[in-house]
């Protein structure tokens, strides 16, 4: 909203021209931008570099070459013996040995390791033979049940057939049919009777 | 890893500000870097660091890892005038000129009110 109302300051304008307490409460660096109006009391102000002692900067710039000089010298060493260093690391004398050190663990290990898989390899045949003999053993076990089973079914049939036939002989046919129906006419068949809660049965009826 | 390529920069040893966030107290780790990055931004090593304020026995403590500063001082890493004027004062450099030309106008301050204060008793007796 301020912003809108003052155009070019922004908002460090607004706090220069309207101020509502009488000491702002922020006094940040750089509180001023490149276009806002110099300060009253710094209108005529020029600005001055600090005072240069010639006799001071003389011995100030021979320090200086001296120092320029043995800093140079110092990052050559420096970088000499870092080159050496990274000689000494790669084609030195420890160099070989640890090479070799190395080869050597690496043989070792590579050993162990064949050696390892070998006899993991050894278990995991065995394992693989195991579990082949059970599958067949179940094979044939399955195999034996269902023969089995198979010869109880035809039993079954068979003892039905023979019940069927057995009870085949008692059946009402065309020329017994007259016979029996006499036979039924003449023996009534009472199946009327009562129970109590004790399983005593009573068989006497008022029917006949 | 976010890796930056910088394309003409180059590394600096400079105090960064480590980030404590207590007003008033503030601690330094001494750090190579890359030029463009923030003071207190990533940095590539950290290789000591300096407390300005003094402690309880009145001594300021800086700490250095000379082994890495002369590798990187061989790669061609630049020092800030404070760190080189730290190192200086440390053995490690040279002595800064500018150590040496301040203690001398300090001293040359020093004389000069102890003049003024001889001249004022003089005076006042």
């Amino acid at each position: 909203m301020f912003r809108v109302c003052i155009g070019g300051g922004g908002v460090q304008a607004a706090r220069l021209l309207a101020p509502r307490s009488a000491v702002l409460v922020e006094a940040v660096r750089g509180r001023k931008s490149r276009s806002d109006p110099v300060a009253k009391s710094k209108a005529g102000r020029i600005k001055v570099p600090p005072p240069v002692d010639p006799v001071e900067m003389l011995v100030l710039k021979h320090r200086f070459s001296e120092y320029q000089l043995i800093m140079r010298a110092l990052r050559l060493e420096f970088k000499e013996e870092m080159l050496r260093k990274k000689y000494e690391e790669e084609t030195g004398s420890q160099a070989a040995e640890r090479a070799r050190q190395e080869a050597e663990e690496h043989r070792a290990l590579m050993a162990w390791n064949n050696q390892e898989n070998l006899r993991l390899l050894k278990i995991r045949m065995k394992r693989i033979q195991k579990e082949d003999e059970e599958a067949e053993a179940k094979k044939v076990d399955a195999a034996l049940k269902r023969e089995q089973e198979l010869e109880e079914f035809i039993k079954e049939k068979e003892r039905e057939i023979l019940q069927l036939q057995e009870e085949a002989k008692s059946f009402i046919t065309l020329e017994n049919l007259d016979q029996r129906i006499e036979e039924a006419l003449d023996n009534p068949k009472n199946y009327n009777f009562a129970i109590d809660k004790e399983g005593r049965v009573v068989k006497q009826t008022a029917l006949q | 890893v976010m890796h930056l390529k910088y394309h003409g920069g180059y590394v600096v040893i400079r105090l960064a500000l480590a980030g404590h966030k207590q007003a008033n107290r503030p601690f330094y780790r001494i750090v190579a870097a890359y030029n463009k990055r923030a003071r207190d931004g990533k940095y590539i090593e950290q290789l000591g660091s300096y407390d300005p304020i003094p402690n309880i026995y009145n001594e300021k403590l800086v700490s250095f890892n000379f082994d890495r500063i002369k590798y990187w001082i061989g790669c061609g890493a630049h020092p800030s005038k404070p760190v080189a004027k730290l190192l200086g004062l440390a053995g490690f450099f040279p002595l800064h000129p500018m150590t040496i030309t301040e203690a001398e106008r300090r001293r040359a301050k020093m004389e000069l009110t102890e003049t003024a204060t001889k001249t004022e008793e003089l005076e006042q007796l």
